[in-house]
């Protein structure tokens, strides 16, 4: 008699998607899940508490999704220190801040992977960030005495990562190191979709085992490409061009023009009802240039 | 600027640090410090065949290359391939108790008298920000820890230097005093330099208050009196910060930064 088949956690795009729902707190890990933030925009979710970061952040906010920021760093890079949207949208008090950094962001992943309430930390002892952030407490540790931090569990409902490969049980290996806080948003998930540039078979992960970083996500979708403009290592380098472009956008945005922003949300973001349709949009002789190391 | 021998007032700075960092160390650089960067590629290169350079999760020793070819920052494929190693395997922040042996980098939107600096933001309400800033990193929990670091600013104006940061996001000599750090648990020596496009600073010994150590040539006392919203201690003599040598600029210019990145004004 049959034990039955094994599960698979493929996910086409529309159902990756429809896991995020108003309100959630979701994760983005670096790079950032381009192709599952655009879904994301397309589908108009919202009042979204995000753990993100940089320009992906900043487009999250651009389109309107997120209520709450929780980023220990919102740069902009290409001629920017801040990231424009973000920091017009915080300005005018549209989205509130979770002020915090990254051994404070860490310590908090931590905890929620650990099932504790909190963890405690140093960082941030003396600086203005209990006073901005009341969720961080400053307490006395009952061992020694010393004067520390109680950062408080940070539970992502969904976290989204970009990887290179997954078998089709969720079986994640990343080329060239996991993302930079990609196995703390993992771990202190409820869930965790990851999109690959490839699923490749079980026999193949099996000849590896210590390759892979993620072991059994929740959902894996194949998305070659799927974090441009972003790089995905082992496959295609950063769009330095495009991401200009978007700064551009949004920095005029921020000065009260916002029709070069709102261009760009609607031909990347809103109008290709897929990630190939996407792609086309960007076209095959941009991406190939951008396949190197 | 451009001086007499034809430098910018960056080189002169990167040249300033890579002369303080020491074979051997760790060297940790974060985003956004195109000065920094620059100084420990270049101490690296001159004296400093067993130096560290953590960038990001990378860390690397490239001394053999002939020429360190890292782009200005990022973290995809170009810079990662020259790694012998990463700290983004999960296990990030495990090491802090070590952490005594880095040396690390900062920049600020303000900096006080004491040496702290404020990365969130300017205006005196948090919920309505006159600027926001970029946000803290992971300043707080480097300067916590680590041997010594250097606060390094691309520009030097009153604005920047202030009597009060609207909110501190790293502690450098917190209210003042020898003790400061010890009274907070801190257990990394703190800021040890200040240094803008004007000149470098260091604090006191007693009162840790920011101390003018050497003006950058042709520049005055005045003008970086004018420059800084406090009043700084201002020594009975103070020296010019010495020029690049031919050496150090060649190597600079030839194997470090030979897209001119520090050559370019900055507004």
């Amino acid at each position: 008699m049959s034990a039955g088949e094994r599960t698979q956690h493929i996910l086409d795009e529309a159902e990756a998607a429809s896991w995020i729902e108003d309100g959630m707190a979701v994760a983005v890990g670096e790079p950032a899940p381009m192709a599952l933030l655009r879904h994301i925009i397309r589908r108009k979710v919202s009042h979204l508490t995000v753990v993100a970061s940089g320009l992906a952040l900043d487009l999250l906010i651009a389109a309107g999704c997120v209520a709450k920021a929780i980023s220990y760093y919102a740069g902009g890079g290409f001629g920017v220190a801040v990231a424009p949207s973000f920091r017009r949208a915080v300005e005018r008090g549209q989205v509130e801040t979770w002020e915090c950094e990254e051994g404070i962001l860490t310590a908090g992943l931590r905890a929620a992977a650990q099932a504790l309430p909190f963890l405690p930390w140093r960082g941030g002892v003396g600086t203005s960030l209990p006073e901005v952030n009341p969720d961080l407490k400053v307490i006395t540790d009952p061992i020694q005495g010393e004067t520390l931090l109680a950062v408080p569990a940070i539970k992502p409902d969904v976290t989204l990562l970009h990887a290179a490969t997954s078998d089709p049980y969720g079986n994640v290996q990343h080329f060239g190191g996991p993302g930079w806080l990609d196995l703390f948003l993992y771990r202190a998930a409820e869930r965790t979709i990851v999109q690959v540039e490839k699923i490749i078979a079980n026999e193949d992960v099996r000849s590896n085992p210590w390759a892979t970083t993620i072991a059994a996500a929740d959902g894996v979708v194949r998305m070659p490409y799927g974090a441009h403009p972003f790089y995905s290592r082992g496959y295609y380098i950063t769009d330095s061009a495009f991401l200009k472009t978007y700064v551009r956008a949004a920095t005029t945005a921020a000065q009260d023009d916002p029709a070069a922003l709102q261009h760009f949300l609607s031909y990347y973001c809103r109008e290709p009802g897929t990630h190939g349709d996407y792609l086309e949009r960007i076209g095959i002789k941009r991406l190939l240039s951008l396949y190197e190391y | 600027m451009t001086t007499q021998n034809g430098c910018t007032a960056q080189e002169i700075m990167a040249v300033f640090l890579a002369r303080e960092l020491q074979d051997g160390e760790l060297l940790q650089v974060g985003v956004a410090m195109p000065v920094a960067e620059a100084a420990v590629r270049l101490a690296h290169s001159l004296h400093g065949p067993n130096m560290e350079l953590i960038f990001l999760g990378t860390r690397l020793n490239v001394a053999h290359l002939d020429s360190l070819p890292m782009p200005a920052f990022g973290w995809d494929r170009r810079v990662v391939r020259w790694a012998e190693s990463y700290s983004d395997t999960g296990h990030r922040f495990d090491r802090l108790k070590d952490w005594h042996k880095r040396v690390f980098f900062i920049g600020g939107v303000q900096v006080d008298p004491h040496g702290n600096t404020n990365l969130i933001g300017v205006g005196s309400e948090y919920t309505q920000l006159r600027f926001r800033g970029p946000g803290s990193v992971g300043t707080p929990t480097l300067s916590s820890h680590v041997g010594r670091y250097y606060i390094v600013l691309n520009s030097h104006t009153a604005r920047t230097f202030v009597e009060r940061c609207d909110y501190i996001s790293t502690v450098g000599w917190g209210s003042g005093g020898a003790d400061a750090r010890k009274k907070l648990g801190l257990p990394g020596g703190g800021p040890k330099y200040c240094i803008t496009p004007l000149c470098v600073m260091d604090f006191t010994e007693d009162e840790k208050r920011m101390r003018l150590r050497s003006l950058h040539p042709g520049v005055s006392v005045k003008q970086v009196e004018a420059h800084t919203g406090f009043p700084l201690v201002i020594p009975e003599r103070v020296p010019t910060t010495a020029l690049p040598t031919a050496e150090e600029l060649h190597i600079l210019r030839s194997r470090v930064d030979r897209a001119g990145v520090l050559r370019r004004e900055r507004g």
